[in-house]
């Protein structure tokens, strides 16, 4: 699954590109930029483009612009856009698909957002041991923001993590949660990877 | 008529009308009008109160009606008494249900609307129709495209014969080839197969429908009912109708530079894409290669100050039919519609879901500038930034409408040489609202501002041998038509209707509708004319204007005033009437300044006489009268509603029904005032460029006379203030009687009476 790289900073093939490739995409055409979608939107104000004009601009073939925008990982699936949308366009569902053919991509790193971070550095730990660790996990999410991101928003949660510690809710000095198993977690994370990369779009429907 | 007039008053005490009036006080002033029978009756409407005036009838006794009752606008079938003159005054809505009962000022006004009704009867005949001659049944339907072969065959299939008259060698206009229309029945989703073939098909196997082609229209002359059409084959046609439909073309793209057309050729317009599209493949012009990725650019030089001020209606639904057709053909082509605003109005919203369900993708924009590589930079509003778009294989312009109200492929009128042939000296046909042709010394109002190019190039359609030019008037925007809301398919020039594009710019789908509309006006009018029946607006109305020519001035203000050239000039330039291009407003009547025109039932004299009939109080009673001249249209009506709601105003106005506010002269107004009236109104419709007139220039008349009057009144030492025109619309019921009593009271207070009280 590769969008034809743009020769133009505007491709108009990328609209149609994108009907035919991204999950639930095929309705996409029926957007009538009204905006209730943004409007509806509580995390507007966290993007910066919003889905009314993400849309327009998969039109307007700005391909490089909307996958590395950070509207694609603000939006929380809250539905209120689908629930709204007075063409029924499954504006989440695309903003997801658009979101994981953009990861898929590499342009994660572009997309400096709180949401990335927090969410990769989740995957991280969830994918390597099995469990979320707090200290781990937060380790490697205020990391991402570098060293001075560590300390800096380590000092600001000193409370929560003191409070946490007396509570017998984060243990100082214990080893790392980790599950039993490891290995078959690792097979069925690829099987999972495979199967998305066959037959995801099926399976997805299925969701839906 | 009979010589002698016995009117009988018939008085009705129903509605409350008994309750709140003394009616003996009301015998009495029929008697003192010396009206030889007055009866009076509890329900007047009532099989029996009909019967006792039908039987007076019968008898002799009586030769003209007097009903003092309900609104002359409600009961008419009632109270309607073949061949016998019958008048009416409005004690319910006007008297009653406005004023407070028991109240002297209340019984004051009935026993002088009494009055007045009594001396309308003595003043007026009932009208004798004017019927002469032969009259032709035939509609002749000008131009065999969608819109007339529509309303031939729809005129065909009512059974009337038609004339069907083409420009070109054969018929089917400027859709004949096309392969899909915007669709006109459910689901509203696929282009539909055009109907133009079938309905030639149809048109040619039609007995009633005579189709010549390859001819114009020479000259038209005569009159509904009696047209007589020389086309430019030589022969002569008598037709009773005239339907025009000649249709549109699409505005010139040469002046559309800044949008690519002519510095590449793969930029097309939308009508030349028509033509790609019925003959088959869409090759590009450079290469021939079929366009993967295809533009459409909407409103391409419409709503645009500098080239089409409107929106063409249709060309968005166009555009995206085409589009359907090229996916159609090949799926793998692109295309773009780049909108301002999308406008598929009604179930065209269907068809624009469709398109978009089929892959086409719409982009809200103003396109900017389309050069020779065939990039398109738009602004796009909803990102906020200019885009340009690359890699276009073909631009469509989505290029507008313009109506044929001239006939393009002829000569550009010579307006001096029309003079010659027809006009007299100083018309110019070309400006309808034109008010050249005052005689000398004359003072003529001032000309509406129309700008040059608001006359089309081309020669004329019809050829009208009319006192007024040869066109039908052609107005705003080149369109023809009399009020495309109020009164559709009437242009202003009675038996001649406009229909399809040349009205206004519209599908083919609402053009066949357009058409039939228009014919069936057509039939209404042949059938009026033949029993001497105005049509719309005073549908049936059997009077017609007499002139008294021993005292014409020949000062030609009727004749350039009437707003449906009904009036043209003999040799010595009198006024010569075609009484069935007549509507019946009186705007002649109104503008004649030696009173010689009047109708069997309505004349300047009448009003006169009316508004004397009325009893002034002297100036010691401390109670003015006011004389408010209303419009039947608007105006009277809103006053009967504002009573019909009981809203009260001043009892010492005293109301007048005109025909419109054009039938209204000077001279009413200086004889009221000479009679002692401390005021006088006219109430009418609204004027201007969103006129309300039923008979288009009616108001404005009355307003643009009105302004002249100010020197009368100075002869006469009296205040401008006296006389006010009102505005007002049948909606203004709540509004009217606040008017009304504000100049009531500003007489009162402000200007005092009038001094000529008494004499």
């Amino acid at each position: 699954m590769n969008a034809p790289t743009p020769t133009r900073k505007y491709d108009l093939g990328f609209a149609r590109w994108v009907r035919d490739n991204i999950d639930h995409a095929e309705r996409m055409n029926m957007c009538m930029q009204c905006g209730v979608c943004s409007g509806s939107c509580p995390l507007r104000n966290e993007m910066d483009n919003g889905p009314r004009k993400t849309f327009m601009m998969v039109r307007a073939g700005m391909k490089e612009e909307v996958l590395k925008s950070s509207t694609l990982w603000n939006c929380v699936s809250c539905y209120s856009c689908v629930v709204r949308c007075p063409r029924e366009v499954p504006v989440k569902y695309i903003l997801h698909g658009l979101l994981t053919y953009a990861i898929e991509q590499g342009y994660q790193e572009a997309q400096d957002t709180d949401n990335y971070k927090f969410a990769s550095a989740f995957w991280n730990v969830a994918a390597g041991s099995g469990r979320v660790d707090e200290r781990v996990f937060t380790a490697k999410f205020y990391l991402k923001y570098g060293i001075g991101g560590l300390i800096s928003k380590g000092m600001a949660n000193q409370k929560i993590a003191m409070g946490m510690i007396k509570s017998g809710r984060m243990p100082l000095f214990a080893a790392p949660h980790k599950i039993k198993g490891k290995g078959d977690l690792k097979k069925i994370l690829a099987k999972a990877a495979e199967i998305e990369k066959t037959k995801h779009a099926s399976l997805r429907d299925g969701e839906r | 008529m009979t010589a002698e007039k016995n009117i009988g008053v018939y008085l009705c005490s129903g509605c409350s009308i008994g309750e709140q009036l003394d009616m003996s006080t009301l015998e009495g002033v029929a008697g003192e009008m010396k009206a030889p029978v007055c009866k009076s009756h509890e329900v007047l409407c009532s099989r029996e109160g009909v019967k006792l005036i039908s039987d007076d009838i019968a008898s002799g006794d009586v030769n003209r009606v007097v009903i003092g009752a309900c609104s002359p606008r409600v009961m008419t079938d009632k109270f309607w008494f073949d061949g016998t003159h019958t008048v009416r005054a409005n004690l319910r809505e006007q008297v009653v249900w406005s004023h407070p009962a028991g109240d002297e000022d209340t019984q004051a006004i009935a026993d002088d609307y009494v009055r007045m009704a009594i001396t309308q009867a003595q003043k007026t005949d009932a009208a004798e129709p004017w019927i002469e001659g032969e009259y032709s049944e035939t509609i002749m339907v000008v131009g065999g495209g969608h819109v007339g072969l529509t309303a031939a065959r729809e005129a065909s299939r009512a059974g009337y014969p038609v004339v069907l008259v083409e420009k070109a060698g054969e018929l089917g206009g400027s859709t004949k080839d096309w392969k899909k229309v915007v669709p006109s029945r459910p689901p509203y989703r696929e282009p539909e197969d055009n109907p133009v073939s079938g309905l030639i098909a149809k048109v040619k196997g039609d007995d009633r429908i005579r189709v010549v082609t390859g001819t114009t229209v020479a000259e038209t002359s005569g009159m509904p009912g009696k047209f007589e059409v020389e086309l430019s084959n030589g022969s002569t046609e008598s037709v009773g109708a005239i339907v025009v439909a000649t249709g549109w073309r699409p505005y010139d793209a040469t002046k559309l530079g800044h949008l690519g057309y002519g510095a590449s050729p793969d930029v097309v317009t939308n009508f030349e894409m028509e033509g790609m599209l019925a003959s088959g493949g869409i090759k590009r012009k450079s290469d021939g290669n079929a366009p993967k990725t295809v533009a459409f650019v909407q409103c391409a030089g419409q709503r645009d100050p500098e080239h089409l001020p409107y929106c063409s209606s249709v060309c968005c639904a166009a555009s995206i039919k085409q589009a359907m057709q090229l996916i159609e053909a090949d799926p793998d082509v692109m295309c773009t519609i780049l909108y301002e605003e999308l406008r598929t109005p009604g179930v065209t919203e269907e068809f624009y879901r469709s398109a978009q369900e089929k892959g086409v993708v719409f982009i809200k924009g103003n396109v900017e500038s389309v050069d020779g590589s065939l990039k398109v930079t738009y602004h796009d509003d909803l990102i906020g930034d200019d885009v340009p778009l690359e890699g276009i294989d073909m631009v469509v312009l989505a290029t507008g409408m313009i109506p044929n109200s001239t006939n393009p492929d002829g000569e550009d009128m010579d307006l001096e040489e029309e003079k010659q042939i027809y006009i007299k000296d100083d018309i110019n046909p070309a400006a309808p609202f034109d008010v050249a042709g005052y005689a000398e010394g004359t003072e003529a109002p001032e000309a509406c501002a129309r700008p040059a190019e608001s006359i089309p190039g081309g020669s004329s359609i019809l050829n009208l041998r009319y006192r007024q030019g040869p066109n039908i008037p052609i107005l705003a925007d080149g369109f023809s038509d009399s009020h495309y809301i109020c009164f559709p398919y009437e242009t202003r020039r009675t038996g001649i209707y406009a229909c399809g594009p040349l009205r206004r710019p519209m599908d083919s789908e609402e053009a066949a509708k357009d058409a039939a509309g228009a014919a069936m006006k057509a039939i209404q009018v042949i059938h009026g004319v033949k029993a001497g029946r105005a049509v719309h607006p005073r549908s049936g109305d059997l009077s017609y204007p007499k002139f008294n020519l021993d005292i014409c001035t020949k000062c030609r203000r009727c004749t350039v005033e009437c707003p449906f050239g009904s009036i043209d000039e003999d040799e010595e330039t009198f006024p010569q009437m075609n009484p069935s291009r007549c509507r019946r407003c009186g705007t002649c009547m109104g503008a004649c300044p030696v009173r010689a025109i009047s109708f069997d039932n309505y004349s300047v004299e009448m009003l006169t006489s009316m508004a004397k009939a009325v009893e002034i109080p002297d100036e010691f009673d401390e109670k003015p009268r006011v004389l408010i001249l209303a419009c039947q249209n608007d105006a009277y009506p809103a006053l009967d509603m504002a009573g019909i709601h009981r809203h009260q105003w001043s009892a010492h106005v005293r109301a007048i029904p005109v025909r419109c506010l054009g039938s209204v002269s000077l001279l009413c107004i200086s004889d009221a005032l000479s009679v002692g009236y401390d005021g006088i109104v006219l109430m009418g419709c609204k004027s201007g460029d969103d006129y309300q007139c039923h008979f288009i220039k009616g108001s404005a008349l009355a307003k643009e006379r009105l302004s002249k009057i100010e020197e009368t009144l100075q002869s006469m030492m009296l205040e401008k203030e006296r006389v006010a025109s009102m505005e007002v619309s049948i909606a203004d019921s709540a509004a009217v009687g606040k008017m009304i009593d504000d100049f009531v009271a500003n007489i009162v207070d402000n200007i005092g009476f009038n001094p000529f009280k008494g004499f």
